[in-house]
């Protein structure tokens, strides 16, 4: 197993406007929490609130393509969402292996998304499949 | 843990994954007789029998299963 208990991870990542608008072209969420900045402010943010699947989006990134193996799947994962993310925020990504079950091939990871105020915005877990 | 309250246990995680409370699983229930059961849900459940019961199978171990009997012998035998 390549994969050892307490193994961690990180990756950073940023919400560019790049990623922003391709998310809203691909997806089609143009509510107005996400394009709207002063309907965002009324509703107390500080801004437009980025789609929190955004972050999905990285974390299949951080999946697919910076374990040490390619060849992965994903079984499962969960997520929380704490604090609004901002267009522009760089965020600082950080898994821990959590659990492995070498009868199935399967590993468990913990992960955390922080903002550059090293503020947890995002949390959760999920588990891969690695393919023989 | 005597084998009739491993049993209850395992059917507990059955119900669980395969988000079907009125499941019931006996010894000789097998992936043939339950439709959600596909390979996918397989790693799931072993994955989850795993953590309930705090065992590590192998993956020898869990291809000799014909059954959920012949897990709970499995279960049994990392318990004693």
């Amino acid at each position: 197993m390549i994969f050892q208990l307490n193994d961690k991870y990180e990756a950073s990542y940023v919400v560019s406007e790049y990623v922003y608008r391709g998310f809203m072209n691909v997806f089609k969420d143009e509510n107005p929490l996400h394009t709207n900045s002063e309907f965002a402010i009324n509703k107390g943010f500080s801004g437009k609130v980025m789609h929190g699947n955004i972050l999905n989006g990285f974390l299949s990134n951080f999946i697919g393509e910076c374990l040490p193996i390619k060849g992965v799947i994903i079984h499962s994962q969960e997520i929380q969402y704490k604090k609004a993310v901002y267009l522009n925020d760089e965020l600082h990504f950080e898994a821990i292996v959590t659990g492995i079950y070498e009868s199935v091939n399967a590993v468990e990871f913990k992960f955390q998304y922080k903002n550059k105020d090293a503020k947890v915005v995002s949390k959760g877990k999920f588990q891969i499949g690695i393919l023989e | 843990m005597d084998r009739t309250e491993i049993l209850n246990e395992v059917n507990g995680v059955f119900k669980d994954i395969l988000d079907n409370a009125d499941i019931v699983i006996g010894e000789s229930t097998s992936a043939a007789d339950v439709e959600e059961w596909d390979s996918l849900t397989h790693i799931q459940l072993v994955v989850a029998v795993e953590k309930n019961f705090k065992i590590r199978f192998t993956s020898k171990e869990i291809q000799a299963w014909n059954n959920v009997g012949e897990m709970i012998n499995s279960i049994l035998a990392k318990k004693k």
